[in-house]
């Protein structure tokens, strides 16, 4: 796993008239933890997205470095992993043929075992994982979005309200799941559950 | 460096495509039953004896092609906007490059215009009894054509993607885009049916090749910038 770290300074982020997000400056680190807490349309979720180059900041600067170089953004999405609530897998594909295409997409060589490993893991039985994903509840759609942001072992984790629809086990599973990539990866969560806060090693604390 | 190659992506995309089609079939059935309703109601009402003989090569050949890029039309538009409507176009966005999102794409759509060709011209064919006399000459228009409407028609369906996924802009942003592509499309299918030489497509031929290379290559260029502003 490549070290990658992400910087944004003085960032912000205006839709139409309205700002959403004002002069937010930080960092993602390998090794670390980034909370994003706030209140409900304080602009976690848009931050998050500006960390993974989906929106462009309307000023300041969100930078992906790798070895102190800037990535360029055809190989910064290697090392990225997402899961937040805008996105979703295919409905008319099981969670296996969904993570085999995510993987083949990212030229990640992951076997059906290890896809139905890491499944499991996030407490989608073997069972489940053979059924079209249009057939499942929502918190099971949550643990197949976690397992294809993870899949590649990515160098930056960004989960927004990633225990959304999970009950207890799966939240210990997102749990598990930020653990496993605290030591190496740059992770940032951005939620409003204290559980969650306290995976943070570092919080930042956005205002309306 | 990227460990997996443009073509092992772009057929992933194809791959996932072909799959979600034949679990949904959204596609086939809107091009599948715009086609045949269409072509029903022109055999219906016009039949092949209400034309004059005189008339027949001209008219014949325009029906084929109103027919064809109406019915193709409803079912190409959708190769994005079912992405943005399903949220899994960040899900793609982030994951693949964008040049094998668009070659996949580009493929899935000429697969999808192929079967409707396929089915639609033999039945026209046989229901307004239009004799085409050169067949491999027909067979290459639809190819170019195939080829040219299927790159208008994925640039244009990312675009309106982009635009809330309006179906309506899709038609209006496609025909000054296809308009002389249609008309030299006809040409040559008008050619095709009058003479089993091939040397009688070869003006119409050359053209279409031409619009759908540059209509490809522009596609090529601009897609990226669509699909990631």
């Amino acid at each position: 796993m490549a070290a990658v770290s992400v910087e944004f300074t003085k960032v912000a982020k205006r839709f139409g008239t309205r700002t959403v997000l004002a002069a937010v400056s930080g960092a993602l680190r390998p090794g670390s933890v980034l909370v994003v807490a706030g209140p409900n349309g304080a602009g976690k979720s848009t931050l998050l997205n500006l960390l993974a180059g989906v929106l462009r900041p309307s000023r300041g600067e969100v930078s992906h470095r790798r070895g102190g170089a800037d990535l360029p953004r055809s190989e910064w999405c290697e090392h990225l992993g997402m899961a937040s609530p805008d996105m979703a897998v295919y409905e008319e594909l099981s969670a296996l043929e969904n993570l085999r295409f995510f993987g083949r997409l990212r030229g990640h060589a992951t076997s059906d075992a290890a896809i139905t490993a890491l499944l499991e893991t996030l407490g989608l039985p073997a069972r489940e994982q053979r059924r079209a994903v249009g057939t499942y509840s929502s918190g099971m759609k949550q643990r197949v979005k976690l397992a294809q942001a993870v899949l590649h072992e990515p160098a930056v984790l960004l989960l927004d309200e990633p225990s959304s629809n999970l009950d207890a086990a799966g939240h210990d599973a997102v749990a598990g799941l930020v653990a496993r990539f605290r030591p190496l990866a740059a992770v940032a969560v951005a939620t409003n559950d204290p559980r969650e806060i306290a995976w943070g090693d570092a919080r930042l604390e956005l205002a309306l | 460096m990227r460990a997996s190659s443009l073509l092992s992506e772009s057929l992933a995309v194809l791959g996932k495509e072909l799959t979600s089609e034949v679990r949904s079939r959204v596609a086939l059935n809107a091009i599948g039953l715009f086609g045949i309703t269409t072509l029903v109601v022109v055999a219906y009402q016009i039949g092949p004896y209400q034309i004059q003989e005189k008339d027949r090569p001209y008219l014949l050949s325009a029906l084929l092609w109103v027919i064809l890029f109406f019915a193709a039309t409803s079912g190409l538009a959708r190769v994005f906007v079912k992405e943005e409507d399903a949220h899994t176009a960040k899900t793609l966005r982030l994951a693949a490059r964008p040049l094998a999102v668009f070659a996949g794409k580009y493929l899935f759509n000429l697969i999808l215009l192929a079967a409707l060709f396929t089915l639609i011209v033999p039945l026209y064919c046989a229901l307004m009894g239009y004799e085409v006399r050169g067949l491999a000459g027909l067979a290459l228009v639809l190819a170019a054509g195939a080829v040219a409407l299927s790159a208008s028609s994925t640039i244009v369906a990312a675009i309106i993607s982009r635009a809330s996924g309006s179906t309506t802009l899709f038609a209006i942003l496609s025909v000054p885009l296809v308009l002389p592509l249609l008309v030299m499309l006809i040409q040559g299918t008008r050619a095709a049916a009058g003479s089993v030489e091939l040397a009688a497509v070869l003006p119409a031929l050359q053209g279409i090749v031409s619009l759908g290379g540059a209509l490809l290559i522009v596609s090529v260029f601009l897609f990226p910038v669509v699909w990631h502003e």
